[in-house]
């Protein structure tokens, strides 16, 4: 083989040379970790601050680790629905003032959570069927379909218990919401990620649950 | 008197008789009673899960002990009972459920269920392998794609055949010398194959047909590379954790949302922070070096630095609510199958045409929106075609570009 390509004239070389240069060019969208050639590169490398984004060169020099995001200052209070607060009978209204009195028990103060919440929505079946949607997101994977804890990851995480069982089949509405914000247990806090209207909708399907035999 | 004695020996006729079904009846009670409330902690055997295993747990405590622990384990605990205190501290201070509503009977009925368990394990074994007899079934499946693999490969080696016997007669040609030279088996090999390339290549047809053949492919390579600029597809970066969609979303099946949980709220899916991998990895393969990362990061209060993937340039505005939530978009028609993939690909081009094709050709999703209904019955006056998400300004600069 090597034989054959010392006898290549200058015209058989560098129709090899272009050849390998082609097949090089043709193959650059294989490699997994370069994004490609980009026209005006600073369009998508932002200078401007996005949220989740990854500046190159000109980082955030403000925050700690280049990051553009900050937590919100402890103790805060996000103020989303404080002008319905306001109006009595908004469904706003009554979530902004559970929300105030939740926020000011402390994770480990599972009793007043108990003595002081009650859902501010409704079991219509509009809500209870919201709920189910959130619970399927949020906590099927342990708890599983009917709350039976045999969800796919129940098996590996261990000690998912079952919501009708007689423990569990007469929490109430400050019990269940206090366990999906803090956690209980086991099982580790999820308020960072669901909202509280979401979480008092899972809590009206978690009730229904706890009824199945 | 007569009458009384009688009543008397009917009861305790019926005590006997229930002494005697007492083991089956309360062992099926007490299954119901384990798998609602005990399972989750406990198994029937020595296999230890949040709890001990309570295989011969008849044996191992006294009755009124387990009723007094069921009842109420934390008081069992601060009556300072030795084994109780030293079972709280090997498993690390874990608390287990009270149960006080549980009556004596119902106590018992679970350790005869327990017992029961005990003995046919050999059963329970040979119970459970059909079940991981299923994986082998979807694999005959594959045997028929097998089978066209096979067919095709079988082509492409006849191809390749014939390519090389049609190579292998052309090179023999080129090695050839005109039979009536004298001297034609002295001159070497390649030096004849040089000759008879030399006099090909001063042919002018072949000249010009090389030349096309190179200024075409070096076209086409240009063309191709410049509709890549700027194009991301395929781009599948290596990340710091090697964290597998494959393995959390598929085989786990965890919802997209409880990691992305902006996708179905606002413009950005969101990325989630370690808090949330903790939510199951507190627990779960504690020991595994991709996990101690994770540790690492939340001890030293250090966000992990994830590689961003898909990415649109500054100009261009895209919000997922309006395509998840509002429009009803599943995350694979623009991500792909990523429950399949170990590594995120990108997998759609992103680009403004790619947008705008699915906006010409996909229905708003008006049903059971009030927001729609005047528009639909305004479009559906006079035209034929349902809705699209052009009709509703779905082409327009400035609803992507600021
Ligand atoms: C990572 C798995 C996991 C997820 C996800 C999860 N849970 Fe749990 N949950 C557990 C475990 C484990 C326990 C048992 C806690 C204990 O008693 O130690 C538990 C217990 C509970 C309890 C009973 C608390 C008590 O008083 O004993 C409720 C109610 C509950 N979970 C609701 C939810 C809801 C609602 C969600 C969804 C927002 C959810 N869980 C998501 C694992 C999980
Ligand atoms: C939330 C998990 C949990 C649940 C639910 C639970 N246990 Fe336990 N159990 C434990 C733990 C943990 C221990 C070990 C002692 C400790 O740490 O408190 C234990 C210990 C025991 C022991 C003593 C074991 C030994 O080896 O001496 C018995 C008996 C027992 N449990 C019975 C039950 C029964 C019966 C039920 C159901 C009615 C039940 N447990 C439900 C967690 C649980
Ligand atoms: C257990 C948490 C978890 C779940 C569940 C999950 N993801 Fe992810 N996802 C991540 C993490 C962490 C990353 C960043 C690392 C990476 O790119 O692999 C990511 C990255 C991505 C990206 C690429 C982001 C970028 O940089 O462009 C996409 C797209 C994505 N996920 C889609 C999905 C979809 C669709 C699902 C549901 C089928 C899903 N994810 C489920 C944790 C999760
Ligand atoms: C809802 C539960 C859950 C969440 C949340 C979760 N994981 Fe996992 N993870 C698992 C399970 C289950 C496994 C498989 C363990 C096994 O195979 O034994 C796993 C395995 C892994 C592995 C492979 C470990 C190994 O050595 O084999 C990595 C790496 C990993 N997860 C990273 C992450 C990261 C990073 C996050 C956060 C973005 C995350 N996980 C969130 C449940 C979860
Ligand atoms: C209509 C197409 C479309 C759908 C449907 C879609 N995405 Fe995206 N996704 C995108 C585009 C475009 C980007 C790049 C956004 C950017 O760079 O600003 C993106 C980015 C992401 C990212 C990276 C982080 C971010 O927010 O930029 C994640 C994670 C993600 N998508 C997850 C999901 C999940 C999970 C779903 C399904 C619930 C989903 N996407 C549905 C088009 C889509
Ligand atoms: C898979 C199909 C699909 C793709 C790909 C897609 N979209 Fe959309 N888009 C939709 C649908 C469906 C709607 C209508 C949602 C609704 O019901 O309001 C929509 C609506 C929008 C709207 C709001 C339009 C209006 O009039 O309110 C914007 C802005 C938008 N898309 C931007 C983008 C951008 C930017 C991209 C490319 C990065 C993109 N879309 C890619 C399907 C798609
Ligand atoms: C559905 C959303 C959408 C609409 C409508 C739209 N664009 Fe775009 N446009 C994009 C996206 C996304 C990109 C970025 C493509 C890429 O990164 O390759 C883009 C890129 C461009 C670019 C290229 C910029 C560059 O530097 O590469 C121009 C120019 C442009 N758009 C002009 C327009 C004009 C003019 C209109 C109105 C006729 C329009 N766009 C309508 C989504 C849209």
């Amino acid at each position: 083989m090597t034989n054959n390509k010392i006898m290549f004239t200058n015209k058989t070389k560098s129709l090899f040379l272009s050849s390998v240069v082609v097949l090089s060019m043709a193959s650059c969208g294989d490699k997994h970790n370069d994004p490609g050639t980009e026209f005006a590169a600073n369009m998508y490398h932002s200078v401007g601050y996005e949220p989740l984004s990854q500046t190159e060169g000109d980082t955030n020099h403000i925050n700690p680790y280049g990051m553009n995001m900050r937590l919100p200052v402890k103790g805060t209070v996000p103020r989303q629905y404080y002008e319905q607060a306001i109006k009595k009978d908004s469904i706003d209204g009554d979530l902004l003032q559970m929300d105030l009195v939740a926020r000011n028990i402390k994770s480990g103060d599972m009793a007043s959570s108990e003595a002081l919440l009650t859902n501010p929505f409704e079991p219509t079946e509009a809500n209870i069927e919201a709920g189910k949607l959130q619970y399927e997101r949020y906590c099927i994977h342990c708890h599983g379909e009917a709350g039976k804890g045999d969800g796919a990851v129940a098996k590996i995480y261990k000690g998912v218990p079952v919501y009708s069982s007689d423990a569990l089949k007469n929490l109430n509405d400050g019990h269940i919401y206090h366990t999906i914000t803090h956690g209980k247990g086991r099982m580790w806090a999820h308020g960072s990620q669901i909202s509280s209207a979401d979480r008092w909708k899972i809590v009206l399907y978690v009730h229904q649950l706890q009824q199945a035999p | 008197m007569k009458r009384l004695k009688i009543v008397a020996l009917t009861a305790v006729l019926s005590f006997v008789a229930s002494v005697v079904s007492v083991k089956a009846q309360d062992a099926a009670e007490g299954e119901q009673i384990f798998k609602n409330n005990c399972a989750a902690c406990h198994a029937t055997s020595d296999e230890v899960l949040v709890g001990p295993g309570l295989k011969g747990i008849s044996g191992r405590r006294p009755i009124d002990w387990i009723v007094k622990w069921v009842h109420n384990p934390q008081a069992v605990i601060a009556s300072g009972d030795k084994y109780a205190v030293d079972l709280y501290n090997k498993y690390n201070k874990a608390q287990m459920t009270a149960y006080p509503n549980l009556s004596e009977a119902q106590i018992k009925g679970v350790i005869a269920y327990i017992d029961a368990q005990a003995a046919p394990v050999a059963a329970a074994a040979t119970g459970a392998a059909p079940a991981t007899g299923a994986a082998p079934a979807e694999g005959s499946s594959n045997g028929g794609m097998m089978q066209y693999i096979m067919i095709a490969l079988l082509l492409v080696m006849v191809l390749v055949l014939v390519a090389l016997l049609s190579i292998v007669s052309s090179l023999s040609k080129l090695a050839n010398v005109s039979p009536d030279s004298p001297e034609a088996q002295q001159i070497p090999l390649f030096q004849r194959i040089a000759e008879n390339g030399k006099k090909i290549a001063t042919n002018s047809a072949f000249k010009t047909g090389a030349a096309l053949l190179i200024t075409l492919l070096i076209g086409k390579a240009t063309i191709d590379a410049a509709y890549g600029v700027g194009i991301h597809q395929g781009y599948a970066p290596e990340q710091p954790i090697q964290f597998s969609h494959k393995l959390h979303a598929g085989q786990y099946q965890i919802n997209c949302n409880y990691c992305h949980t902006g996708v179905y709220k606002g413009k950005g899916a969101n990325i989630p922070s370690a808090n949330i991998c903790m939510n199951c990895h507190n627990a779960i393969k504690r020991e595994s070096p991709e996990i101690q990362k994770i540790y690492r990061s939340l001890e030293k209060d250090e966000p992990i630095q994830w590689v961003r993937v898909h990415n649109l340039p500054d100009l261009a505005y895209f919000n997922h609510a309006q395509h998840t939530n509002v429009g009803g978009l599943e995350c694979t028609n623009c991500h792909g199958e990523i429950a399949k993939m170990e590594v995120v690909q990108q997998r759609s081009t992103l680009t403004m045409g790619w947008c705008i094709d699915c906006h010409r050709k996909t229905d708003v999703n008006a049903k059971g929106n009030a927001y729609y209904d005047k528009l639909v019955e305004l479009h559906n006056k006079d035209h034929k075609e349902t809705l699209k998400v052009q009709n509703i300004g779905g082409l327009e600069c400035s609803k992507c570009h600021y």
